[in-house]
């Protein structure tokens, strides 16, 4: 994982992919529907990112400087 | 390590252990991300904070106390300027990223026309927004949506004007060649650019949260 521009740009995209089919849900039928997509894309966010963070910690703990490394 | 660098207190032979350190010792530091970086990362976190808490009231002002109206009539948004307005700063979000893949290649015009079309459309989006509230009809002083609308879209604002002041900091810095391809002599650009991908992606949901649903 690189933590720079360049992976915050991907972001700007993937939110705005995820905005654009809200926008163009609420727009096609009603904004409850259009509301109710983007709590699904929010709850589908927000289990990536512990999931996410669940997997670094993992990752982490072990290393040189982790707290659970031992030399 | 730096053995020599290891600071004495004053007066207690300092400069016989090591007559060029002066100040504490260098900080520890991360080998997979600099201080820079995780400073803003970690200020970004704090801020999606904020905006939660003023998304939390938003949601609780138009579901929970549930008004008749959203918003009350006779009064409407500028939907379409408000389109505009994200297409602009979406734009701007593709500029900085073109100005910071131009330094990373060494491209300094290229840096350089990319800085000053971000800051232009910042600039361009900060203008439309304060023609807005002009126009709008409706103050902050409304009722619970004008409270509401003026806070959420005067804070996403607030941090434009933010993001406008670093990108002028950077600018003028670029264009003196304080930038250069490695990534440690770019970290001027690059930090104010994750800030400016946040400020975007901020207004994407401001965006769709209070103009569209």
């Amino acid at each position: 994982m690189t933590y720079n521009e360049g992976a915050v740009f991907k972001w700007v995209l993937i939110v705005g992919i995820a905005a654009a089919t809200v926008i163009g849900l609420t727009l096609l039928t009603r904004p409850l529907v259009g509301a109710l997509w983007g709590l699904v894309l929010v709850i589908a966010g927000s289990v990536y990112g512990i999931r996410w963070t669940r997997d670094w910690w993992r990752r982490t703990r072990d290393r040189p400087g982790g707290p659970d490394h031992t030399p | 390590m730096e053995s020599a660098s290891v600071p004495l207190p004053h007066g207690a032979g300092g400069h016989a252990a090591d007559s060029h350190h002066h100040g504490p010792p260098e900080a520890n530091q991360s080998s997979r991300i600099d201080r820079q970086t995780l400073g803003i990362l970690l200020f970004i976190v704090s801020e999606v904070m904020l905006f939660g808490a003023f998304f939390a009231s938003y949601f609780f002002l138009r579901v929970v106390v549930n008004p008749t109206a959203w918003p009350p009539k006779p009064f409407e948004l500028p939907v379409g300027v408000a389109g505009m307005n994200t297409a602009i700063l979406v734009s701007s979000s593709f500029t900085i990223h073109y100005a910071l893949e131009a330094i990373r290649k060494g491209n300094k015009q290229g840096m350089k026309l990319g800085l000053v079309l971000t800051w232009l459309l910042g600039l361009t989006f900060l203008f439309v927004q304060i023609n807005e509230y002009v126009h709008i009809g409706f103050s902050a002083r409304l009722d619970s949506f004008g409270s509401i609308f003026y806070s959420l879209t005067g804070l996403h604002g607030a941090h434009v004007f933010a993001g406008l002041m670093l990108l002028t900091f950077a600018t003028i810095r670029a264009f003196r060649g304080h930038f250069d391809k490695d990534a440690e002599k770019h970290l001027g650009v690059e930090v104010p650019g994750i800030y400016w991908h946040f400020v975007d992606i901020m207004w994407i949901i401001v965006f769709a949260t209070v103009y569209i649903l």
